[in-house]
């Protein structure tokens, strides 16, 4: 019987990025458990479309779209991530140790994303599922359009926090320069906060003493032209 | 005295009085699906083609062939996109239309070798197991996008804009929100959805590069990626579009479809159809991309003449959505009461965005889907798009050209002194200089001859 090799390096300074996406689908089909992405030199679509189980460091910055269009993957970035780490993840785990550009999540459908540091504008944009996690603080519009999952913020927003959201739920733990429209902030009970509190901890953040739970306040869901003041802005 | 002729206001028109009581009572704009009802835009009725005669044979009907094959991506990707015709079903979301508008469609397609399109909301099972060749949408909203359907695809299309309403996003109003579309869209049913009109990971033209090369690393070179966008701007986008390295850019003019959009906006936004092809073909022309990149046009494509015209002008292939609706039995004279219970009538049926289609397409009521049977449907809509290739053909061959695809401007003859201004297509009667007038002048005999006549 052939032994599974237990690890891949690649070194994306001698390999093309054809190369290096290709070389991970081989480790995917061989099931190795581990691939190394070392001198990721913060470049673009570093791993994306892999959807069977593998586990992927990256040694590095990595720049736009790393781990998107992913499924059941498992991955940590030593260092900061550029455009829309992990869009659209379906199922999985992705850690950045650093700061993430804007977009982080774009789109996320389940599994969980946890940036260490902080993240760009529209972070979570138009999520659909699963938890993101930023230990630091999120940009313009984050949370926008936000349809389903659970976002924590354990630092301060910027403006438009959870704009036009359907549904799903931001935690926030610092300040909210300003909440989007339909939007409001209710109750968190102490269950809650201790859920999130775990949350958070699991990934060596340290939780702040209470987070503001902030969700969609179902005033956009159908036209309404008694309240044209709120509708103004949207349609 | 009494008066016996009522005069109407041009200025205050019955359509104007009754959209400003319309909107005192909705407190909203109007939204309405189909498309802009403008009746004054430039169009490709306005070209005439120009036969062979004597300076050029035609080909003979019944025994010379006329291809019509077309591929997408060819020598770019490991699966090009092959079409029998130059046709492609226009991207109608699962939602807008209902599975089995989806089924008949891609049944219908298959049969005639061309693709058919998701639109937006995700790829429906039905509609992937039908269509042989499918297009997969990628939209602002990324509702229903998963890798697995994506690497299921025969071609990628990344929306930008749609003709109806370039520069918004889309909209679905709360009744057509069903259970199953909520769910496929991960939205709360009974919303009134309204999408983004932005992409969430991508802004301007430098990103899109990166997004394709990503789409790209996705399906593992296997497939076309196109780029749609909603003919505004037509001149610019396009060479962007070609910059990103799109395998072929679709442009959709302001007369396309629409399951619902704020009607000001159909009517007052975009670039006629007939104009946009103009622009996107010479962009493509200066960048030296004109071969390599395919054009596909979309906006109120109706027949032959319309699709071939397209053609002649620079497009590579047509885009039908609202013609294919028709086809499947939009607007037919059928449960005429249900019509009227919409306020309207077969042939001015816009009704889409309410959700309870008389004919069971645009609705997702599940008595009105019965409506539709998609085995009958389909044969309908493939007896539209052979129609549509034939009369494209019957050009082509009268034209004196072996493939559809060879017809160009010089087929051509505008009749109207527009047209002849967008196009670039010279007016009726003006296809030559006319040298021989410099000879009246000239010609004492024929100066005589004028004199005599004018006497
Ligand atoms: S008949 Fe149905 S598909 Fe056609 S315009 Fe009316 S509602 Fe829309």
């Amino acid at each position: 019987m052939e032994s599974i090799k237990e690890k891949v390096i690649i070194d994306c300074e001698t390999t093309s990025l054809k190369q290096i996406n290709q070389k991970i689908r081989d480790a995917v089909k061989d099931k190795v458990p581990e691939v190394i992405i070392e001198n990721p030199w913060a470049s673009h679509n570093l791993g994306v479309g892999i959807t069977e189980s593998i586990h992927i460091i990256y040694k590095g910055d990595v720049g736009y779209y790393a781990l998107s269009l992913c499924d059941k993957v498992t991955a940590k970035v030593e260092g900061n991530a550029g455009w829309a780490i992990g869009e659209n993840l379906m199922d999985g785990e992705i850690i950045v140790e650093g700061n993430t550009a804007s977009a982080c999540g774009a789109s996320l459908r389940g599994g969980t994303i946890a940036v260490k540091g902080s993240s760009g504008a529209r972070a979570g944009i138009g999520m659909k599922g699963g938890e993101l996690i930023i230990g630091g603080n999120a940009g313009y519009m984050t949370g926008f359009m936000m349809q389903k999952g659970r976002m924590i913020i354990c630092g301060n927003t910027g403006k438009a926090l959870g704009d036009s959201m359907y549904n799903g739920t931001i935690y926030v733990g610092g300040e909210i320069e300003e909440l989007g429209n339909g939007t409001e902030i209710v109750d968190l009970p102490p269950a809650e906060y201790n859920m999130i509190k775990d949350r958070v901890e699991t990934y060596g953040i340290t939780a702040p003493p209470s987070f503001k739970k902030v969700v969609c306040n179902g005033r956009l869901h159908n036209f309404n032209k008694k309240e044209f003041g709120i509708w103004k802005e949207i349609l | 005295m009494e008066r016996d002729i009522i005069r109407k206001s041009k200025v205050w028109s019955p359509e104007k009085i009754e959209e400003i009581q319309e909107k005192s009572d909705l407190g909203r704009y109007r939204i309405r699906g189909q498309a802009t009802k403008r009746a004054d835009l430039p169009s490709f009725d306005d070209l005439v083609f120009t036969p062979a005669g004597l300076s050029r044979v035609p080909l003979e009907g019944y025994r010379e062939r006329c291809d019509t094959e077309v591929i997408i991506g060819e020598g770019k990707v490991k699966r090009p996109l092959v079409l029998d015709t130059p046709i492609m079903v226009a991207g109608m979301s699962f939602g807008a239309i209902n599975a089995h508008a989806k089924e008949a469609l891609g049944i219908a397609a298959t049969r005639t070798g061309i693709s058919t399109c998701t639109g937006d909301g995700g790829m429906h099972p039905v509609e992937r197991e039908a269509s042989e060749k499918l297009v997969y949408q990628l939209l602002p909203s990324r509702y229903g996008l998963n890798p697995y359907d994506l690497q299921k695809a025969d071609a990628i299309e990344i929306v930008v804009s749609q003709g109806a309403k370039p520069g918004t996003g889309g909209t679905l109003l709360g009744q057509k929100v069903s259970e199953e579309v909520a769910h496929m869209r991960d939205l709360p049913p009974g919303v009134d959805q309204r999408s983004p009109c932005r992409h969430p990971d991508w802004m301007g033209p430098d990103d899109l590069g990166v997004k394709m090369e990503q789409i790209r690393e996705a399906t593992n070179y296997e497939v076309p990626v196109m780029i749609k966008i909603g003919a505004g701007r037509v001149y610019d986008d396009t060479k962007l579009a070609a910059k990103v390295g799109a395998d072929a850019i679709v442009i959709d003019g302001m007369e396309g479809g629409t399951a619902a959009s704020p009607e000001i906006q159909l009517d007052h936004t975009g670039i006629p159809t007939v104009a946009a092809v103009v622009e996107a073909a010479e962009a493509l022309h200066e960048i030296g991309l004109k071969k390599e990149i395919k054009l596909i046009i979309g906006g109120g494509i109706s027949n032959g003449a319309d699709a071939a015209k397209a053609i002649a002008l620079g497009a590579d292939v047509v885009y039908i959505g609202s013609a294919m609706l028709i086809a499947l039995n939009c607007n037919k004279s059928l449960y005429l009461e249900d019509y009227k219970a919409l306020g309207t009538e077969p042939a001015a049926c816009h009704h889409c965005h309410t959700g309870k289609c008389p004919v069971g397409i645009a609705t997702q009521d599940t008595d009105l889907m019965a409506r539709l049977d998609p085995f009958e449907a389909a044969d309908r809509v493939e007896n539209y798009i052979n129609s549509i290739t034939m009369e494209m053909q019957i050009f082509a061959r009268s034209c004196g050209k072996s493939k559809v695809n060879a017809l160009d401007p010089t087929d051509l003859r505008s009749l109207t002194l527009t047209s002849s201004l967008i196009t670039g297509v010279p007016i009726v009667g003006m296809g030559h200089h006319k040298p021989h007038y410099a000879d009246y002048e000239s010609s004492s005999v024929e100066q005589n001859v004028l004199s005599q006549l004018l006497v």
